[in-house]
């Protein structure tokens, strides 16, 4: 049975530990995705707090007058006194001092090299066929990590008593580090394979699909063009906070995408579903069209929420995402040490042979 | 007999690049993506020039950008967000487009194929 199992591990190291690494070496970056963005874009992401704060309307006149009237898709008001605000157009993102509507300038759309990352970490950079390999690797961490586990019980030694780059050393730290990031490793695997197979999973959740309630929604409540101005983003913020108090407004999308204006709210202690609040609201008589809670969520979608905000770390914070980012370094040292002890058995063994058919 | 064939291979160019005016149904599904999504357009052709607008329904429609119909090469985007949409369509008859979508923000970009059917 030992036997058996210990196989099993190295045929599963063998063929998803390149696809592990892989996992690994990106999800340790995607940890602090908002981060290293905010440091890779500097002048965009950070401003000096300065006095009140000036209307959507005005930030609106700042980004047309600069970009030729182009249209604005939507608002994104800054939530953190030190945060621009962004408004979005056809061209890309425009970063505004929200103190002063200064323009801080503009951010393209296109493939960056964070961009890159999480096309590799969610699907190796191409297409369905990535995504099943990740999948599937992630099923392979599980059993590693389980088969792993078995290994180790009958010594549950956790030195490292090898010299160091001895075979007995590679082993010792191949342990170690495999227990003492078991359980981070574990939730990741299968937090990953959650998403991964993330229909299986809403089946044996027992609820399927529900998205085409949310169209047939917004198709029943369609805004008839009336005479008359339209109302401001500043008064479509006004209704859409005074329906939920206590929220934060972070984006507002304008009537001419969409139909309506469309108000999103962050609820700051709900880290798990805070941002899945919405007003929608006729642009012509301020009239609240729908209202979209994060505690209206179902089951299913409460549970893919709490699912991807664990694999994240965006669960407790900073704190959690640390322990992500740990976890994914750690779990590349594994590949890497799991090979060497295998490239080193498969050397002795072979020289084993071969003293014994020398003559 | 030569000016016959290329006259039909005129006339058929023509049928094909057919004027798009109208309602245009069906889905995409980004390479690598979970699930299928609808799309409904609403295209006004005039000479080249395409305008009207797309979305998942009638009820939530984005204004086309920069569209065109160069002998039935189908070209238009449009903005929903932080994603951009490039479509790129051929005419596949009087009825059909077929072609690709690119779908890009701010640090992303994905591809899709799009199929699109004429509602009548």
């Amino acid at each position: 049975m030992r036997r058996l199992i210990r196989t099993i591990h190295l045929v599963l190291g063998l063929l998803s530990g390149i696809f592990i690494v892989v996992l690994g070496a990106t999800g340790s970056i995607l940890a602090f995705e908002p981060q290293i963005d905010n440091l890779l874009h500097r002048d965009l992401s950070y401003v000096t707090p300065a006095g009140p704060a000036v209307s959507l309307v005005e930030i609106g006149n700042a980004v047309s007058r600069k970009y030729e009237g182009e249209g604005i898709v939507a608002f994104l008001p800054s939530t953190s006194p030190h945060v621009p605000a962004e408004v979005i157009l056809s061209r890309g993102i425009v970063s505004v001092n929200p103190y002063t509507g200064q323009v801080l300038g503009l951010r393209t759309r296109g493939q960056s090299f964070l961009g890159l990352v999480r096309a590799l970490h969610e699907r190796l950079a191409s297409g369905d066929v990535g995504k099943s390999i990740l999948k599937w690797s992630a099923i392979a961490m599980l059993f590693s990590l389980l088969s792993g586990l078995y290994l180790w019980w009958p010594g549950r030694d956790l030195r490292i008593h090898g010299a160091w780059g001895s075979t007995k050393f590679w082993y010792d730290l191949h342990q170690t580090i495999g227990i003492f990031s078991l359980v981070p490793l574990f939730v990741l695997a299968a937090t990953g394979a959650m998403i991964g197979f993330k229909d299986q999973a809403a089946l044996l959740l027992g609820k399927i699909s529900p998205p085409p309630t949310v169209y047939a929604r917004q198709a029943e409540n369609r805004v008839q063009p009336e005479a008359g101005a339209q109302i401001t983003p500043d008064r479509a913020v006004q209704i859409a906070c005074s329906r939920l108090s206590g929220a934060i407004v972070y984006r507002v999308q304008m009537p001419r995408y969409g139909g309506r204006y469309l108000v999103n709210l962050l609820n700051p202690s709900d880290r798990i579903a805070g941002e899945r609040n919405s007003v929608s609201i006729d642009p012509w008589t301020g009239s609240v069209l729908s209202v979209a809670q994060g505690t209206d969520l179902s089951f299913r979608e409460r549970v893919e929420a709490w699912n991807e905000a664990i694999h994240t770390g965006d669960v407790f914070g900073i704190t959690s995402r640390t322990i992500v980012a740990a976890a994914s370094i750690l779990v590349t040292i594994q590949v890497v040490t799991g090979w060497i002890i295998w490239l080193r058995r498969s050397h002795l063994l072979s020289s084993c042979k071969s003293k014994r058919a020398l003559p | 007999m030569k000016s016959m064939i290329a006259l039909c291979m005129i006339l058929a160019s023509a049928a094909v690049a057919a004027d798009v005016s109208g309602k245009w149904t069906g889905t995409f599904k980004v390479n690598g993506g979970d699930h299928n999504v609808p799309q409904l357009f609403i295209l006004q052709q005039q000479g080249k020039k395409l305008t009207g607008s797309g979305g998942p329904n009638e009820g939530e429609q984005y204004p086309i950008e920069n569209g065109t119909n160069d002998g039935g090469r189908v070209r238009f985007q449009l903005t929903t967000g932080e994603w951009k949409f490039a479509y790129d369509l051929k005419q596949t008859g009087e009825d059909g487009l077929e072609g690709d979508l690119k779908l890009e923000n701010v640090n992303d970009s994905r591809t899709a194929a799009v199929s699109l059917r004429r509602l009548k």
